[in-house]
Parts: C-alpha cells; structure tokens; sequence
C-alpha cells in the first residue's frame, strides 16, 4: 500500500477510499502503486469484474489492455532480480469520464495454454486489444468475434512479446556491438589523379 | 425476325434487370492512400455507392517498440517514442518520462515544468494545425494548407529552436529538460538554458497563430461546400465513443467534457486559466470545429505560461548518472494532440523497463472505423477518416 517512497507508510492515500469503493464493488484485491489502482480478480470473475466496474462505478471509457509475461528466463532485456512466479498476468484498464478515475484491473494466467474469456460484449473496445494480446502474449480470448492476427503477417510463428522470444536484431549483431568507437573508414586519398 | 413488341419487352426486361440486379464489388482502399496519414488499408464491400462491412487492415508500420523498449534504457527509449505521433513526437515524451519519475520521486523544477507545458502546447498547436491543413484538402480545398503550413512552420521553428529538432525533440530527461547546445551560454555559472528571444517570439507566433485561426474559419468554416460535407456526418454517440475508447477532441466533439488535462497532474495545467471545448452533435463538422477552438485554447496557454514562467532557476533536478530506475509498477496518461495517450511501466529496478506497455490514441481511436463506416457513401469514406485526424505510426507502434 505504498503511494511513493517518500510518504509516511501510514498516511492515507487519497485514492484509498475509491480503491476501497471499487474492491467491495467488484470483489478481489486492490493496491494501490504511485498512484496507481491494481484490482486483481481471479481469471474466472474477469468479465464479471468489469461488467461490475462499469456498471456499478461508472468505469464506462475502454482504455487498454494488455499482458506481462513474468518470466525467469528472458532471452532478451534484464532479467529479475528476484525469482518470480512464472504466469501471464492481463491487466485492463477503463476510466470514467468525469473525474478521471481509473482502475487497472489484473489477473494472473497459467503461463501454458493461457485462456480467459473476451471482454468485447461489455466493452468492445477491447476487440483489437485483445487481438494484440493474443498475437502478442498467445493469449486465448474465448469467444472472441473475431479472432486473428492484427499486426503480425498471417504465417507468423510465435508471440513476440513473450520474453521467451529472441529479438534478431540482438541475434545478428549482439549488444553493445563494438565497445569502443568503430574504426574510421581510410582516409581517401587527398591527391586528385586528374590533376 | 424481331418485332417491335420484342424490342419493347426486351427492353422492359433490361429496365428492370438494371434497378434488381446489382452486385457487391470489394473495394480496397491503400495501404498508400494520400488521407490515411500513413500506410492503412481498408477492404470495403461496395453496392452502388454505398460501403458495407468495412475492415481496417493495420499492421504495415508496426516496428514493436514495446519488445524494443525491453532492451533499452530509460534514456534510448525517449528517442524510440517521439516516432509514435510523429507529428507531436514532443508530446509523446512527457507521460513516459513522467512516468519515470514517478517511479524515481524525483522533483521536477517549476522552470522547466513550464518548459515542457509550452513545448507541448506547441506540439498541440502544430498537430492540429496540420490537421486544419490536410483535412479541407482532403474534401478538395487546397487553399487552407498554405494559411495552416505557414503558421505550423514557424511554430515548428521556436520548437527547433529549444530542442534543436522540429520533429524528434527527444529534449525530455529524467529530472528535467535539456535545451541543445547553443541554445545559450554553456559555462558553469550558467548552464544551458532558452534560446534569447525565445519568450518574446514565442508570444508573437501565438498571436499570428490566433489571427489565422479566425482567418481559417472564416475561409474554411463559412465555405458552404466544406459544411454541406462535414454536417451530419460521421455522428459519433458518446457512449459508444467511449466503449471503444476513444479519446481527445473526437471523444470532445461528441459533448464530452473530459479532458486528462484538468484531471491528471501531469503537468502544471492547474496554474493555467483555459477551457475545454465540446461539440454538440459529435459528426465531422464538430470534429473540425472543436480542433480549431483547441488552437486557441492552447494558444491561450502558452501565452500564460510565457508571461509567468520563472525568470531563471535550474532545469535539471539531481539524478544519478546512471539512471536506474526503482521496482514498481505506473500508468501515467497524457492528454496528447490525438487523445489519451499513457505507458503502464513495469520497472524492476534495471536501467530499463521489464515491460512497457504504450497506450497510443490513435489505436483506439480508429479501431471503431468498420462501426462508423457501416453504411456510408464512398466518398464520406475519406470525409470520416479526414476528421478523426489519426496517424498511422500512433496506430501501429
């Protein structure tokens, strides 16, 4: 329950009351992270939770949704720090128009076969959101309208934002490439031929 | 042999077969079409004049910089995402870098808070004004482009200006700003700092920028053919704007009071005395209208923010060298040109993140094409697509 480092640990967060609100209203468990309001549900409540939210608390503005691969072993990028529990955690998160309130909703998936049910009936914004998802992390949403790749060509093999993917950039000329500067091309000769 | 009362019946038959007989045909729009702003391709089903099923295929830019920004550090990352809106790549730099600080608590000094408020207004201003540009000439007047280029361009000078790039500023870093070399005196005593001149000329470009507004819409705004286009069309209810989140002044157009700018404290907005302006019925026209009254809203801004910014004090708060940036978890959003635009940064204490998802307005914005085209004429096709002002590369990522 921290807001910044720097607060006292004991001092309220002004958004505590509403992430409290929000929590009885949906069910499930809200943190509150530099400024931030998580609300994590269990996979099964997903569509439940945010028909709640917008319904009930008047979350009605689709912002994004999207996926973390928490991974231990990452072929590109910093790995953790510490070990983790290997999931797929899908967070969503819808506002309201108003006041500016927000809530990112998570939930943790199995990182095997990862499922869970589409949200396009209660916001159907989340069509091409989840279609990235789903390329992106391979993510299955059931009973998706319109299942298939978004972004990535139609033969493309595997989910790129998974940290099991290898960048190929990284793999053809690995990073830093040459630490100190590359060296300097010849000097062409100063001496015009025709001259 | 051929009678005449043949001929009548055959004709008859052909009359008819004309009215009954018609056949959908697919019609595809891009990937390189002048008003998609980049490389979108649509898949129409046409009958007569009429587009049914309309699909936008996207995809022909996608450069993946959310995996990118996984092997970079906090410092590479800001010069990948000034090319997501290319066009207020200014803009895109200040939730991610806000987001950053938050994450750091470091405090941004009040000088070059004001900064990136001016800098990102401008962005604003040239953003829309490019869209008061493009989007007559994309209904056939090419008149307005020059009266919107010229004054974008001088905007887009006092932006070079600052950050020595009238596109890419990449100007933004942790803890503050970092004006380029030359842009004033780089001893010791005193560090880097505006252009000279710089608030004065920025003040006489806003007014210019004021003057053409009115000039636009008089020259635009009272043009009858530009009205009888854009009236009525392309109507955009609220309630569906927002399930499918869109956002920024579409979302505005449609009598949405809701502005990131007066919620979120991103930015020192609060200190500033401007309004947000909504349309009534949500179509074409209002989507226009509500852009050019932004233009003088920010204009409006800027002029404050010149006159009560802090004569001298530091743009740059202490940070480490290396930046490193604590474990957490944010979202930070900004009220961009085209809408809301915000990063979720995941940091576990690297120098740079372990995910960042990128919300980008754009994206949203047009993923409601195939509802708002259902049913349309072919040519209000680029009517709708012209007023919702969006930019393939804030699309695709």
């Amino acid at each position: 329950m921290t807001s910044s480092p720097s607060d006292p640990e004991l001092a309220v967060h002004p958004l505590q009351e509403f992430a409290d609100t929000a929590a009885e209203a949906v069910g499930g468990e809200a943190e509150i992270q530099f400024d931030t309001i998580k609300l994590r549900v269990p996979a099964d409540q997903w569509v439940d939770a945010l028909t709640k939210a917008r319904d009930n608390l008047d979350l009605v503005f689709f912002s994004w949704l999207s996926a973390i691969d928490w991974a231990n072993d990452v072929e590109v990028g910093d790995t953790l720090n510490e070990e983790t529990e290997e999931r797929i955690e899908l967070l969503c998160t819808v506002c309201d128009l108003t006041e500016g309130r927000r809530i990112t909703f998570s939930t943790d998936l199995p990182n095997e076969k990862p499922s869970v049910a589409s949200l396009v009936e209660v916001y159907v914004g989340a069509n091409w959101h989840e279609r990235e998802a789903a390329e992106m992390f391979g993510i299955e949403f059931e009973g998706h309208p319109d299942p298939g790749p978004l972004y990535l060509p139609d033969a493309f093999l595997g989910n790129p934002l998974k940290k099991s993917y290898p960048l190929l950039s990284r793999e053809v000329k690995p990073w830093p490439g040459t630490v100190d500067v590359e060296d300097m091309p010849e000097k062409p000769s100063t001496e015009n031929p025709e001259a | 042999m051929v009678t005449d009362s043949d001929l009548t019946k055959h004709l008859s038959e052909a009359q008819v077969s004309v009215e009954l007989q018609t056949e959908d045909m697919t019609l595809n729009i891009g990937p390189q079409h002048p008003s998609t702003h980049g490389v979108l391709r649509l898949v129409a089903r046409v009958n007569g004049e009429r587009c049914f099923d309309v699909r936008p295929v996207i995809g022909y830019m996608h450069r993946g910089y959310e995996k990118l920004s996984e092997v970079r550090t906090y410092l590479q990352i800001t010069a990948l995402i000034n090319r997501i809106d290319w066009v207020s790549g200014y803009a895109n730099e200040i939730p991610f870098i806000v987001a950053a600080e938050k994450l750091m608590d470091v405090e941004v000094p009040e000088r070059a808070q004001y900064i990136r408020l001016i800098l990102t207004e401008m962005a604003r201003v040239s953003s829309h004004l490019i869209f008061m540009a493009s989007y007559p000439l994309e209904l056939g007047a090419a008149t307005p482009l020059f009266f919107a280029l010229r004054d974008r361009e001088r905007v887009l000078d006092l932006l070079e200006g600052v950050t020595g790039g009238r596109f890419h500023p990449n100007f933004n870093r942790i803890g503050g700003v970092k004006p380029n070399a030359g842009a004033g005196p780089t001893t010791k005593k005193t560090p880097q700092d505006l252009p000279a001149g710089f608030l004065a000329e920025t003040r006489d470009a806003m007014s210019v920028v004021l003057h053409t507004c009115e000039e636009i819409e008089d020259l635009v705004g009272g043009n009858e053919i530009f009205r009888a286009r854009t009236k009525g069309l392309g109507v955009l209810p609220p309630e569906v704007g927002a399930a499918f989140g869109v956002s920024g002044p579409n979302l505005r157009a449609s009598g949405v009071k809701f502005d990131l700018r007066k919620v979120e404290s991103y930015l020192p907005y609060d200190k500033f005395d401007f309004d947000v302006v909504v349309g009534e019925n949500g179509d074409c026209w209002d989507r226009w209208w509500v852009r050019l009254q932004e233009i003088r809203e920010s204009a409006k801004i800027i002029q404050q923010a010149v006159d009560g910014i802090p004569p001298s004090g530091p743009l740059q708060a202490k940070v480490p060298k290396l930046i490193k940036v604590p474990k957490g978890e944010t979202y930070v959003r900004a009220e961009n040109p085209k809408g809301e635009m915000g990063y979720y940064m995941v940091s576990d204490g690297g120098t740079g993140p372990y995910r960042l998802k990128i919300r980008s307005a754009s994206f949203s914005n047009i993923s409601m094409l195939s509802w708002i085209l259902e049913g349309v004429l072919v040519p209000d096709i680029i009517a709708i697509m012209g007023s919702l002002d969006f930019v393939l590369g804030d699309v695709d990522r």
